[in-house]
């Protein structure tokens, strides 16, 4: 099988298209990625997406959608960059340090839904 | 219908110091539910809506002090509740006992408490989770649980709110107290405590890490950084008397600060006021400077003086230990609330 993977911005802009197909005046809000530049997106899960918002906004009521996109760890690893530049934009030294960041879990976000369908990987 | 019974510490308790909600469950009474450790605490969820983490304790088991001090209580398992719910996957931990073995005696030189105090021998030792029970999490990943606002971490003893980024520190001492309805000292962490937190012993599967920093290191090392890490965090600690004891129980052992026991402001304190020795040169120099940025020098540990008793060390312990600003001795009966969940 061979995996093939979505750029960042066709990813924003299939959400907001999704969103908006069964009724564009619905309002679409993607969360979570505001910190990156630049990324690639596992196609599997985009398709998913596409279709599990499709699904979401098949309620008649439904006003807005929200998209959030979190860690599915709340606590991540990050490596930090500390990196000295000289006046002539050249650099003699970089320290590698690693971050461990503790983030809100996902039911600061759902919590007050009347149903959750839990469709994440499995760790089983 | 059942319930189970619980203790709470309400978020605003002990004049506004508690700034999140501390629930606290003896494992008898879970036993004595029928149920497991989770569902005890998805009980408790469902039945206290707000954001709060949980200790499971068993206090006829030992554990282990970041300090190397082993304490007549154990964490068995932790939570943290918010909206009624679990995280599915991080939500909880159970922590697997370690059975007793002259390897584990052999590789830390502290356990040997087991053996040598009479009221351990025998005794269960749960310390920190294993890695079967931190599943899914990673090594990289602390002994904490996150569900919602919260994180409880270091297996229990360090309670975060990751919203309004509020957190307080829970040290073996305070939580003994407040399962038997003791006393507490509540206040501020200060620059001794925040030292001394990096002050650990080696121990596989320990609360905070597994197999890192040996006695006499610092797993801070941050230098004069490191008083300042978590010197604001309040704290629920137990009397300094308390703590002398248990620590002087641990000298009496045979057991020796910077080599043995970890290295940290208040070990240090007391051994020197018993005149217990202390392994200055296994103390390695980026753990002498976090402990001088307390005050804590070589030359004063070295200088003659002399000792005090078993008695007068812990009568003189609210002098001799370091730690705490503007604190406060509460009754526990005074701040806990006691609770029940139906089930």
């Amino acid at each position: 099988m061979k995996l093939m993977h979505t750029k960042l911005p066709d990813f924003k802009r299939k959400v907001a298209e999704a969103g908006k197909k069964l009724r564009p005046e619905t309002e679409v809000e993607l969360r979570g990625l505001e910190n990156m530049e630049s990324a690639k997106l596992a196609s599997l899960r985009v398709g998913r997406i596409e279709e599990e918002i499709i699904e979401i906004t098949q309620d008649p009521n439904v006003a807005k959608v929200e998209v959030t996109v979190l860690p599915q760890i709340p606590e991540t690893i990050h490596t930090v960059v500390i990196k000295g530049i000289q006046k002539d934009g050249t650099s003699k030294k970089t320290i590698l340090e690693s971050m461990f960041i503790t983030t809100p879990a996902p039911e600061c976000y759902y919590y007050d839904s009347e149903e959750v369908d839990d469709r994440r990987v499995s760790y089983d | 219908m059942a319930t189970l019974k619980y203790k709470l510490i309400p978020q605003g308790a002990a004049e506004g110091r508690v700034p999140i909600n501390l629930i606290f469950v003896d494992k008898k009474d879970v036993v004595n539910a029928g149920i497991t450790y989770r569902q005890a605490c998805e009980a408790i969820a469902k039945n206290f809506k707000e954001p709060a983490a949980i200790d499971i304790i068993d206090m006829d088991a030992i554990t282990v002090t970041s300090d190397g001090i082993v304490v007549d209580y154990a964490v068995v398992a932790f939570a943290s509740i918010d909206y009624g719910m679990i995280n599915r996957d991080f939500g909880f931990l159970s922590v697997s006992e370690q059975p007793y073995s002259e390897k584990l005696l052999e590789e830390e030189p502290h356990m040997k408490q087991w053996d040598a105090i009479d009221a351990y021998r025998g005794k269960r030792l749960f310390r920190g989770p294993n890695f079967e029970d931190r599943w899914p999490r990673v090594p990289h990943n602390e002994t904490q649980t996150i569900t919602g606002r919260i994180a409880n971490n270091n297996t229990g003893s360090e309670m975060m709110n990751v919203v309004d980024m509020t957190e307080i520190l829970v040290p073996a001492f305070g939580a003994i107290e407040i399962m038997k309805n003791g006393e507490v000292l509540i206040g501020v962490a200060g620059p001794e405590i925040s030292v001394g937190i990096g002050m650990v012993v080696f121990e596989t599967y320990g609360r905070i890490f597994n197999r890192s920093y040996g006695a006499g290191k610092t797993a801070h090392n941050s230098g004069l950084y490191a008083k300042t890490v978590k010197s604001d965090y309040p704290a629920i600690a137990g009397r300094k008397s308390t703590l002398a004891a248990y620590t002087i129980q641990a000298l009496e052992c045979g057991l020796i600060p910077g080599k043995d026991l970890g290295c940290s402001p208040a070990v240090l304190s007391i051994a020197k006021a018993i005149g217990a020795p202390i392994a200055f040169d296994n103390i390695e120099e980026r753990a002498w400077i976090e402990l001088e940025s307390v005050g804590i020098h070589r030359k004063d540990l070295e200088a003659p003086s002399t000792p005090l008793s078993k008695e007068e060390v812990i009568a003189h312990a609210d002098e001799i230990v370091p730690g705490i600003s503007d604190g406060k001795l509460f009754k526990v009966a005074d701040i806990v609330k006691e609770c029940e969940a139906e089930f």
